[in-house]
C-alpha cells in the first residue's frame, strides 16, 4: 500500500476515495437537508446558498440526495464486487489447487462466461427478477467473477511449485491447511487491485440500468438515477446531471487510479 | 499502420463534424400565409408499430399510424359528437336493436378498387373470428346478425338493444376485402403493406427507423393538405427534445416541466415552435385492491383519500397542468357529474375515520395499528416518472397519518405479469382512460374479475351492477347520463380508487405548421390535422429539393 | 496449422453447450413457466401464445428433453419467430408461400451494431497504440501521467451523459452533426458518396462515445506490454548493437508488444456487443442492443435466446480469429510449443 502511495496518481486517487467514503459515511450528519424531503414549491432550484447543487423535481435537495445516493452507490459497488471475489477465490483456489477435471470444467465455465454479453445477461435477468437493489447487487457480483478466478487460479498453479508448499505437502499437511495458510494468503494481492477496479465497474453498471429504468428504486436515491432523472433537462437544469455526473466520474476514477497504482506497485516487474 | 490510419480517421471524425445544408430561409413564422398543399410534416415515435392493422397491433403507435390510413363508419367531430366518416348517414330500427349504416357513394380503396359495404361485413367477421388474435372482440361478437344487402348498406343486429354500439362503430378501422382475404390475417403480409381509405397511404417503412406516409389520391375524405408525414422512431424523451430543439421533428408531447420551464425561459425556442393545451385522454389513480384487508373497510378507503393532497400532485408534478377529477369522465363533458367534488385534503377526518375502524398507534412506533398489525402496505406503479413522482408525494402525506407507505416501480410486462394478473399486490397507481363512451362495465362489474380481465382491483358492488347493465340498455342520452352520474356518486362514495388528476395533453408543433385550431377544441388540436399546412417559404430544404 | 485450427474448432463444442446450457436456464428464470409473463393485457391473446410457448418449447417435456430440443434448435440455427404480432423470424429471413419476404430481425439489426463495433475497435487501436507507446517511452513522468489520467476519464464518465452533452452540443447548439438515427430523410436520394458521408456522420458520436470507454483498457495494455518487452534481453541487445532507437521501439518491442492485443482484441467483443444497448436506444439505432431491450420489455423469448446465442456464437468466431491470426504471428503457436 505504501509502495502504491509512492505513485501521485494514486495517490490522488486514494485520496478522492478516502473523501468520498468519508461523505458517504458521514452523511446524515452533513446532509443539511432530508434526502427525501419533498418541497412542491421549490421545484428545480438552481443552486444556491441554501441549495447547494440545487433542487430536483420534486424539491428535494440534490446534495443531500447525493450524499445519500454515495451510500448506495457505493454499496452496490462493494457488495457485487464481494460477491464477484468470493465467486472467484473459492473457483480459482479449486481450479488450481486440484487441476484435473475440476480446473478443466471451472475453466470452461470462464470462457462460456466471457462469451456472452455479460451486460445482456444483467438486464435479463434484473428485468425478469423485478430490480431491487439486491437483485442488482448479486446479478452483477454473478456476473463478474471471471478475472479472479483466473487470477487466483494462475497463483495457486505457480505457487504449489514452489518449496514450501512442496515441503509442507510432503510433511502431510491437508489440503484445507495447504490451502487456507500457505497457497490463499499468498495469493491474494493480484486480486486486491481487480477488487478496486471491480467496484468502479459495478459503479458503471448500475448507472447504465438506471438509465434503462432497471436501476436502484425510488425514492432510494443512486447517483445513477439521479443522473438519469436529469437526463431530459441537461442544458436547462443542468444541475440535476453534472452533480452525479461528475461525481460517478471522480469516483470511477479514483478507483482506476488506485488500482493501476496497485498494480504497479505489486507488480514485480515494473520495478523502476 | 497507426500513423496512416490516425489521420484518416482524424479527417473522418472531423469532416464529418461540419457542413450540412443550411436549413430553410429566414423566413418569418409569424406571417399569415395562405392555405396550400405539400411539403413534409416529421414526428417522432417512442416505440414501433409491430404491424398496420389496427385490429391486431396492440401498441400506440400503430393506433397513431393506423388512424392515418384506414377509415371507420363513424367518426367523433371536434366536440366529440358522432358523425359519419365512410357512413353517410345511419338509422336505428324502432326496437334499438338494429343499426343500418349508409354507405358514401363512389368510395375507393388507394389501390383504385371499390369500397363497399361487402368490406365492413369482411372486416366485422374478421374481428370476431376466434382465429384472430384481437382484443378487441367483444363489443362486436354481441352483433347477432351482420349483412350487406347492397354495395351502400351494412346491417347489424343485436339481441337487445346495446347503447355503446355506435361508439364500437366509431373504433373499427375497415379493412379492404380484396387484399387480406383468404390468408391468415395474423401473418399476413398486408400488415406491412397495408392499403386504406383515408388521408394517407404507406410510402415505406424502414425498420426500427421510420414509416413515411404519402397522401392518397383516392382518399374517401377529400385530399389532406401535407404531402408526407413522416414518423421517426427515436426511443428516448430526452433525444426526442433535443431533435425537435434542433429542428430535425416538427412536433412532440411535452412534458410539464418542459412546457412550464423550459419553455419561458428559451424565448428562442418560443419563436419557432408553438405550445398547445388540450384536456388529456385518462386520468391517473390509486386503486386499492379490494380483496386484501384492510382495504375491504371503506373506511380505510375514505382516510386515504382524505389524508392524500390532489391539488399538491397536480402543482408539484404536473406544474399545475392537469385537473382533478371526481368521476371516471372527461370533466365538461355530459358523462361526468358536475355535482361531485374530489374529496378534500383533510388529514384530521382521515385520522377519526381510521380511528373509528379501530386503528391506534399502541405501541408508540409512529405508525398506526390494529389488532398487532401495522398499518402498512406498498404501492406498484410502472416506469413513468409521474406516477412514480406521484407516489413519493402520496408516501408522504399517508406517514403524515401514520401509515407506513413503501414504492415499487417495475416495467410494464413484469407488472402486468406478475402482479396484476395474480392479484398479487395491495395497492397500484395506475391510469385508465377517458373515452367518449360512458360505459365503463368491462372496468367496475363485478363479473369481470378473471385474470387478465380490466377488474382486478376486485371491485363489487349489485347497486353498481345494477347501473352499468341498465346504462348498456338505455339508447337515451339523457336517460343514460342520469345513470352515470348515479354510478359515478357511488363510485365516489365508495372510494375504491383515489382519483388523482387528469393531466394536459401538451403538443408542441413548430411554428412552420399552419391551420392548428388554438385553443383546442375538445377533441383535440389533431381533429383537422389534414387541414394543417405548410407554407412552401417555411418548408425543410432538404426534403423540397428532392 | 490445420491441426491447429481443428484443435480450435473442437475447443468450442464445450463452450457451446454451456452457452445454450445459460441460455436455457434464463429463459427458466421467470418464476412459475415462462407462460406466465406476458407483456399484454389480452386474456385471449395471452391465451394463445402461451400455447404456442408451450409448443415451441415443449414445456410439456421433462426438462432434460426440453433442453435436448434446444439444443437441437440452436444446432440448425432456427430460433423460430418473435412473439410480437408480426412474427418476423428472429434470426434469418424467410419467404412464404407468396413470394413475401420477411427479413430475420438479428439478420437487420446485427450488421448495423457490427459496424459501430468495428470502427470503434478501429478508432481505439488508432489512438490507444500511440498514446500506450508514448506512455511506455516515457514512463511516470508527465507524459505516461496525463495519457493515463485522460483514458481514465474516458472510461470513468458515464457513456449517456457525455453522449447527452455531445448531441446537445454539436447537434444543437451548433448544428454540426445529426442528433440521432442512422439516415438523414431524404437518403434514399442520395448518391453513393453521399451516402456514405451520411451515415458517417450519423455514426460519429455513437462510435467516439463506445470507443472512448474501451480507450483505457487497450492503451495501459499497449503500454504494459512495451514497458516490459522494452526491459527484454533481444531489445538491450539490439540497442547495444546500435540501431536507431526507432528501429528498436517500432521494429522490435511494438511487434513484440503487439502479439497479445490480438487476444485481447477478441475478448473484447462481447463487452462492446453489451454496451450498444444504452448507446443505441439513446441514439435510436436499431441494432442487436435496442432490439435485446425492446425484446426484454416484451418478454419476446424467441428474440432474447437468439441474441444470447448469437452474441455469444460472434464472440466464439472472434476468439478463433484472433488466436489464428495470433498463431499465424506467432510461429511457436502454430508449432504447438506455446499456450
Amino acid at each position: 500500500m505504501k509502495q502504491a502511495l509512492s505513485n501521485p496518481l494514486a495517490r490522488w486517487g486514494f485520496a478522492i476515495i478516502a473523501t468520498v467514503l468519508l461523505l458517504a459515511l458521514l452523511a446524515p450528519l452533513i446532509a443539511p437537508y432530508d434526502p427525501d424531503a419533498i418541497d412542491v414549491k421549490a421545484i428545480l432550484l438552481a443552486p444556491s446558498s441554501s441549495h447547494w447543487m440545487g433542487t430536483d423535481g420534486l424539491g428535494r435537495d440534490v446534495f443531500s440526495r447525493m450524499l445519500f445516493g454515495a451510500r448506495i452507490s457505493l454499496l452496490v459497488g462493494f457488495v457485487a464486487v464481494g460477491i464477484a471475489t468470493a465467486i472467484g477465490i473459492v473457483l480459482g483456489a479449486l481450479a488450481g489447487f486440484y487441476r484435473g477435471w475440476v480446473d478443466t470444467v471451472i475453466m470452461r465455465l470462464v470462457d462460456v462466461m466471457l462469451t456472452i454479453p455479460t451486460f445482456f445477461l444483467i438486464l435479463a435477468v434484473i428485468a425478469f427478477l423485478t430490480p431491487s437493489i439486491w437483485n442488482i447487487m448479486i446479478v452483477i457480483g454473478l456476473t463478474s467473477w471471471m478475472g479472479v478466478t483466473r487470477l487466483v487460479r494462475a497463483e495457486f498453479l505457480s505457487l504449489r511449485e514452489r518449496e514450501f508448499v512442496m515441503a509442507s505437502q510432503i510433511l502431510g499437511a491437508r489440503d484445507g491447511r495447504l490451502i487456507f495458510r500457505h497457497l490463499l494468503p499468498n495469493s491474494l494481492t493480484p486480486v486486491i487491485v481487480s477488487t478496486v477496479l471491480g467496484v468502479a465497474s459495478a459503479v458503471l453498471v448500475e448507472s447504465g440500468l438506471s438509465f434503462l429504468g432497471l436501476g436502484v428504486q425510488p425514492p432510494n436515491a443512486s447517483w445513477g438515477n439521479i443522473l438519469t432523472d436529469g437526463k431530459e433537462y441537461i442544458e436547462f437544469a443542468w444541475w440535476l446531471s453534472l452533480f452525479p455526473g461528475m461525481a460517478i466520474l471522480l469516483t470511477v476514477l479514483g478507483y482506476n487510479l488506485l488500482g493501476e497504482g496497485l498494480r504497479d506497485a505489486l507488480d514485480p516487474r515494473s520495478n523502476k | 499502420m497507426p500513423r496512416k490510419l490516425l489521420p484518416f480517421l482524424a479527417a473522418f471524425f472531423l469532416l464529418a463534424a461540419c457542413g450540412r445544408p443550411a436549413d430553410s430561409s429566414n423566413a418569418d413564422l409569424n406571417r399569415p400565409y395562405p392555405p396550400q398543399s405539400g411539403g413534409t410534416l416529421v414526428d417522432a415515435m417512442a416505440g414501433e408499430p409491430s404491424g398496420l392493422i389496427p385490429m391486431l397491433a396492440g401498441e400506440s403507435a400503430a393506433s397513431a399510424i393506423a388512424a392515418n390510413i384506414f377509415n371507420t363508419l363513424l367518426k367523433y367531430d371536434k366536440n366529440l359528437e358522432l358523425e359519419g366518416e365512410l357512413a353517410k348517414s345511419w338509422d336505428i330500427s324502432d326496437d334499438q336493436k338494429t343499426i343500418t349504416f349508409h354507405l358514401k357513394p363512389d368510395l375507393k380503396w388507394a389501390d383504385g378498387a371499390p369500397l363497399t359495404s361487402a368490406d365492413a361485413l369482411f372486416t366485422w367477421k374478421l374481428v370476431t373470428d376466434d382465429n384472430t388474435r384481437t382484443p378487441y372482440g367483444a363489443d362486436y361478437k354481441l352483433v347477432i346478425r351482420a349483412e350487406a344487402p347492397d354495395a351502400q348498406t351494412f346491417r347489424v343486429s343485436y339481441a337487445q338493444p346495446y347503447a355503446p354500439a355506435l361508439d364500437s362503430w366509431a373504433g373499427l378501422q375497415i379493412l379492404p376485402k380484396h387484399l387480406p382475404q383468404g390468408q391468415d390475417i395474423n401473418t399476413t403480409a398486408f400488415a406491412r403493406h397495408p392499403v386504406g381509405s383515408h388521408y394517407y397511404q404507406l410510402a415505406e417503412w424502414t425498420n426500427g427507423e421510420r414509416i413515411s406516409l404519402v397522401r392518397n389520391p383516392n382518399a374517401t375524405q377529400g385530399q389532406a393538405r401535407i404531402d408526407r408525414l413522416l414518423s421517426r422512431f427515436i426511443p428516448d424523451p430526452a433525444a426526442q427534445f433535443l431533435e425537435l430543439m434542433a429542428d430535425n421533428i416538427d412536433s412532440m408531447g411535452l412534458s410539464p416541466i418542459q412546457y412550464a420551464r423550459i419553455f419561458p425561459a428559451r424565448p428562442e425556442l418560443n419563436q419557432k415552435i408553438a405550445l398547445y393545451k388540450e384536456l388529456g385522454n385518462a386520468y391517473t389513480y390509486l386503486g386499492f385492491n379490494l380483496k386484501h384487508k384492510p382495504f375491504d373497510d371503506q373506511r380505510v378507503r375514505q382516510a386515504i383519500n382524505y389524508a392524500i393532497d390532489k391539488q399538491e400532485i397536480i402543482d408539484g408534478v404536473l406544474l399545475g397542468l392537469g385537473e382533478p377529477v371526481a368521476s371516471p369522465y372527461k370533466p365538461g363533458t355530459r358523462w361526468s357529474n358536475p355535482r361531485l367534488h374530489p374529496y378534500p385534503y383533510d388529514p384530521e377526518k382521515a385520522k377519526q375515520l381510521l380511528k373509528d375502524a379501530g386503528y391506534a398507534d399502541h405501541d408508540g412506533d409512529g405508525i398506526l395499528d390494529k389488532d398487532g398489525k401495522p398499518l402498512a402496505f406498498e404501492i406498484l406503479t410502472n416506469q413513468n416518472k409521474q406516477r412514480e413522482m406521484s407516489a413519493t408525494l402520496i408516501q408522504r402525506r399517508l406517514k403524515d397519518i401514520g401509515i407506513d407507505v413503501k414504492i415499487r416501480v417495475l416495467e410494464w410486462a413484469s407488472f402486468i405479469g406478475r402482479f396484476i394478473k395474480t392479484g398479487d399486490f395491495d395497492v397500484v397507481l395506475l391510469g385508465w382512460g377517458l373515452g367518449q363512451e360512458p360505459d365503463q362495465f368491462n372496468i367496475w362489474h363485478s363479473s369481470q374479475q378473471a385474470p387478465g380481465q380490466f377488474n382486478f382491483i376486485g371491485y363489487s358492488n349489485p347497486e353498481v351492477d345494477k347501473l352499468l347493465e341498465q346504462g348498456r340498455l338505455e339508447l337515451n342520452p339523457d336517460k343514460r347520463q342520469e345513470i352515470y352520474h348515479q354510478f359515478a356518486k357511488i363510485l365516489l362514495e365508495d372510494s375504491p380508487i383515489v382519483y388523482l388528476y387528469a393531466g394536459y395533453g401538451l403538443p408542441a408543433i413548430h411554428k412552420r405548421v399552419k391551420g392548428i385550431d388554438n385553443p383546442a377544441p375538445p377533441a383535440g388540436i389533431g381533429h383537422n390535422a389534414y387541414e394543417w399546412y405548410i407554407p412552401e417559404p417555411l418548408r425543410r430544404t432538404e426534403i423540397s429539393a428532392q | 496449422m490445420t491441426r491447429y485450427l481443428l484443435r480450435r474448432l473442437f475447443w468450442m463444442v464445450p463452450l457451446l453447450v454451456g452457452i445454450s446450457l445459460i441460455s436455457f436456464l434464463i429463459m427458466h428464470l421467470a418464476p412459475g413457466d415462462i407462460t406466465t409473463t406476458e407483456a399484454g393485457f389480452n386474456p385471449k391473446a395471452s391465451q394463445e401464445s402461451r400455447q404456442k410457448l408451450r409448443q415451441l418449447y415443449h414445456l410439456d417435456e421433462p426438462l432434460i428433453v426440453q433442453y435436448g430440443l434446444w439444443l437441437k434448435r440452436m444446432a440448425t440455427l432456427d430460433f423460430g419467430t418473435s412473439f410480437a404480432s408480426h412474427q418476423r423470424p428472429v434470426f434469418l429471413e424467410r419467404k412464404d408461400d407468396k413470394g413475401n419476404v420477411s427479413k430475420g430481425m438479428i439478420q437487420e439489426a446485427l450488421p448495423i451494431t457490427l459496424l459501430i463495433n468495428v470502427l470503434s475497435l478501429v478508432l481505439i487501436i488508432a489512438v490507444a497504440l500511440p498514446l500506450g507507446v508514448i506512455s511506455a517511452l516515457n514512463p511516470n513522468k508527465p507524459p505516461d501521467r496525463t495519457i493515463t489520467v485522460f483514458v481514465f476519464i474516458g472510461f470513468a464518465v458515464p457513456g449517456f451523459w457525455l453522449a447527452l452533452m455531445m448531441m446537445y452540443w454539436l447537434g444543437v447548439a451548433h448544428d454540426w452533426l445529426p442528433i440521432s438515427g442512422l439516415h438523414s430523410l431524404g437518403y434514399e436520394h442520395l448518391t453513393w458518396p453521399a451516402r456514405w458521408w451520411d451515415t458517417a456522420r450519423h455514426l460519429a458520436i455513437p462510435v467516439f462515445i463506445s470507443a472512448l470507454g474501451g480507450l483505457a483498457g487497450i492503451s495501459l495494455f499497449v503500454r504494459n506490454g512495451m514497458l516490459d518487452v522494452l526491459h527484454q534481453d533481444y531489445i538491450t541487445t539490439a540497442r547495444a548493437k546500435g540501431l536507431p532507437e526507432n528501429t528498436v521501439v517500432y521494429r522490435h518491442a511494438l511487434r513484440n508488444a503487439l502479439l497479445p492485443l490480438i487476444t485481447i482484441l477478441g475478448l473484447s467483443i462481447p463487452g462492446l456487443i453489451g454496451g450498444s444497448v444504452i448507446a443505441e436506444s439513446l441514439f435510436a439505432i436499431p441494432g442487436m442492443g435496442k432490439l435485446f431491450y425492446d425484446a426484454v420489455l416484451m418478454r419476446d423469448f424467441p428474440v432474447i435466446m437468439g441474441i444470447l446465442t448469437i452474441g455469444a456464437a460472434l464472440t466464439l468466431i472472434g476468439n478463433l480469429l484472433a488466436d489464428l491470426a495470433y498463431a499465424w504471428a506467432d510461429p511457436r503457436v502454430r508449432r504447438g510449443v506455446g499456450g
